[in-house]
């Protein structure tokens, strides 16, 4: 990875949510890039605000959540002085997500069919220039060709007449390659089916085959292997490793499990308590964890390959965070905590190459 | 070594109901076919994806569930043929801890009366202050102290609340635990203080477990012997290390190379096993595994293996042993 411009940079946020209990102070500065063609990991216990991190960038906060200070650069711009019309079309097009429970995002009276073609839909202009291509040159439009921008009559789509029929045999064929890149047997069934037909690794799939029909530059992946069986969540990973080297995105995947973040992620971002403590690259964060918390995390989890006979266990829970604690979130927790640990927030600061630790130990 | 459990061909059928009748059409087939024994003092382990029917053993052992057939026996004693007076004693020896300890434990009570009621049915403690002291060693025990003795579960964390169902479940003196998922709903940082304190607590009173997870690293620190399911049946069953680094039949093999590993120097090979687990009401013929299985022969979709002990203490129900590295089936 070498050191050129970030597709989206997230700079200080800082995010709070109204409750009836309090102010839940659930951002405190959260600092990250995502380069282009990477993967990045976000990871971090239940409440560490990797997810509302992830909700912030496509703007599908809450109505209690209030953004106070920071900014997220897409592009060049402010994500967060966009309108919501605006940030509507760049989750339809740029940014695209996909979300823990499938089921929850298909619409369970469409089928599958419709609901693809539909997300093909919202790009008519190149849906007709695929259309009018095709005509022309008397081949097949494949996804990879429509997703590389292949397509040659751009300017001329109102000269050349293309029926409906035609734009959406187009996006029929698209679906059908879409769906063929995600592995799913038998895609021209799937076509024809309501999501409840399906089984919880398809329609996993599925999900991701609607965001890639996007041409998204950003994936944000929540969670997405989380309520799948490890023989699919193999599977999936395993996708998702090729879908990178194929489709030209940066994924940000958001997981607990540092172990998968392992098997994927080309850089690993851990989170604490509304916090980026840590973030390197995957084997540098394994070989050479810096910060306590992500020491500790590590030794925490139980692994077939390097067995343990008693794991060690974090003290205390996990933050309230209503009334987190001052300074470093983790000083309460932290055996190495020292006196100033309790009255200043650690920045993050660069300690090797590729790696940053928000920590005063590595001074 | 003895058996403390043994369970002979247990079988747990759904009947799946339909039309103003209700009559049953077809069955679920949760469980069907299961044997295995537990020796006492050790942890067995379950594993398998979900729907592989692990709860309902675990709840068909203890009779929470009524098996359809087969054989449950605990200490000699037939547990699928005790009347209600003969479980109620067998309960006090074989307890369950369940996955959700914000479902599990009861909102509207204290941990104190929580943990001395199960004592009062069972008549351990005669007396109130004789049962306080006893709920207060055990919250002590469980790593917790005497101010949340009188909160109601509400006030505790997720973590707090599984050491609470810990601690009610060894109320009653219990030999034998059944650990169902016990650290699923838990938090990393938290469900190693849960398993450590499961491990000592083992060591202390010499409770045998059975301890059931999909996650598979959690399951190899935790057990002694561990045995694999698959649509409700046991595919392979084996001492630990056995089954995780020498797996002799192709599902635990996948299982196997399946499993995220937190080290991404270790390279593993890519073993992808296709399509997903059939559902258990129309279950494949022959192999239950076959329709998945690269392996598979003409035989496997005919004839149902048997769990047949191939080396040591190592049952694997597969009609061939495959090499995995060649990829081919010796005999």
């Amino acid at each position: 990875m070498g050191k050129e411009e970030p597709i989206l940079e997230i700079k200080v946020l800082k995010l709070n949510f109204h409750t009836y209990r309090g102010e839940v102070k659930a951002l405190n500065g959260v600092d990250l890039e995502l380069y282009k063609r990477e993967v990045l990991s976000l990871v971090g216990e239940s409440g560490c605000g990797k997810s509302v991190t992830a909700l912030a960038v496509i703007n599908l906060l809450p109505e209690n959540a209030h953004i106070l200070g920071g900014e997220i650069l897409f592009k060049g711009e402010d994500l967060l002085k966009k309108s919501k019309d605006e940030m509507r079309a760049l989750r339809a097009k740029e940014i695209a997500s996909v979300f823990q429970d499938p089921m929850t995002f298909l619409n369970p009276v469409l089928k599958m069919g419709t609901q693809l073609e539909e997300v093909f839909m919202l790009d008519t202009n190149a849906l007709k220039s695929a259309a009018i291509t095709q005509k022309r040159q008397g081949k097949k439009i494949s996804y990879a060709d429509f997703l590389s921008g292949k397509m040659e009559y751009k300017n001329e789509t109102n000269n050349m007449k293309v029926s409906k029929d035609d734009v959406k045999k187009t996006a029929r064929a698209l679906c059908l390659d879409v769906l063929q890149l995600v592995k799913l047997p038998d895609p021209e069934r799937v076509l024809t089916q309501y999501p409840f037909e399906l089984s919880g690794g398809m329609r996993q799939r599925c999900m991701i085959a609607m965001a890639l029909a996007r041409r998204p530059l950003i994936l944000i992946a929540d969670e997405i292997t989380t309520a799948l069986d490890v023989t699919i969540q193999a599977q999936v990973l395993h996708l998702l490793r090729e879908l990178r080297d194929k489709v030209d995105a940066s994924i940000l995947m958001i997981t607990h499990d540092l172990a998968v973040a392992a098997e994927i992620a080309d850089r690993i971002a851990v989170m604490y308590g509304g916090n980026v403590v840590e973030v390197a690259s995957t084997t540098e964060i394994f070989r050479r964890p810096l910060h306590p918390y992500t020491v500790m995390l590590m030794r925490a989890i139980p692994s077939v390959t390097k067995p343990v006979e008693r794991l060690e266990s974090i003290v205390g829970t996990v933050p309230d965070m209503i009334d987190p604690p001052s300074g470093c979130r983790f000083h309460p927790r932290c055996p190495y905590a020292m006196p100033e640990c309790k009255t200043k927030t650690p920045e993050l600061k660069e300690v090797a190459e590729n790696h940053e630790v928000a920590c005063y130990l590595n001074r | 070594m003895e058996n403390i459990l043994l369970v002979k061909d247990l079988k747990t059928w759904f009947p799946i109901k339909s039309g103003i009748i209700q009559r049953i059409i077809g069955h679920v087939k949760a469980v069907d076919g299961v044997s295995f024994g537990v020796r006492r003092g050790e942890t067995f382990g379950l594993v398998g994806e979900s729907g592989s029917g692990k709860t309902t053993v675990a709840r068909s052992i203890l009779r929470l569930i009524e098996p359809t057939a087969g054989e449950v026996y605990f200490d000699g004693v037939n547990v699928t043929k005790a009347s209600r007076r003969e479980l109620l004693n067998l309960r006090r020896r074989m307890q369950i801890i369940f996955q959700d300890p914000y479902a599990s434990l009861d909102p509207r009570q204290t941990v104190n009366s929580m943990l001395t009621e199960a004592m009062k049915i069972h008549g351990i403690t005669s007396g109130k202050s004789e049962a306080y002291r006893k709920a207060l060693e055990l919250l002590v025990e469980v790593g917790m102290s005497e101010e949340h003795l009188y909160r109601f579960p509400h006030e505790f964390s997720g973590g707090q609340r599984q050491r609470i169902a810990v601690a009610r479940a060894l109320a009653v003196n219990p030999d034998f635990l059944i650990l169902d998922e016990p650290t699923s709903f838990l938090d990393v940082s938290v469900q190693a203080s849960v398993l450590n304190l499961l491990k000592e607590l083992q060591k202390e009173l010499s409770l045998t477990y059975v301890f059931i997870s999909h996650n598979l690293a959690v399951v190899h620190h935790m057990s002694d012997r561990v045995g694999v399911m698959y649509l409700g049946k046991i595919v392979e069953l084996a001492e630990k290390n056995a089954l995780y680094y020498s797996p002799k039949h192709p599902y635990t093999f996948h299982l196997m190379a399946a499993i995220p590993v937190p080290d991404p120097e270790f390279r593993k090979e890519e073993v992808l096993l296709t399509g997903d687990v059939p559902s258990p009401v129309n279950v494949p013929p022959g192999c239950r595994f076959n329709p998945r299985c690269p392996y598979a022969a003409e035989r496997c979709k005919v004839e149902e293996p048997f769990l047949i002990e191939q080396a040591g203490g190592h049952w694997v129900a597969c009609h061939f042993e495959i090499d995995f590295k060649s990829g081919e089936r010796i005999s």
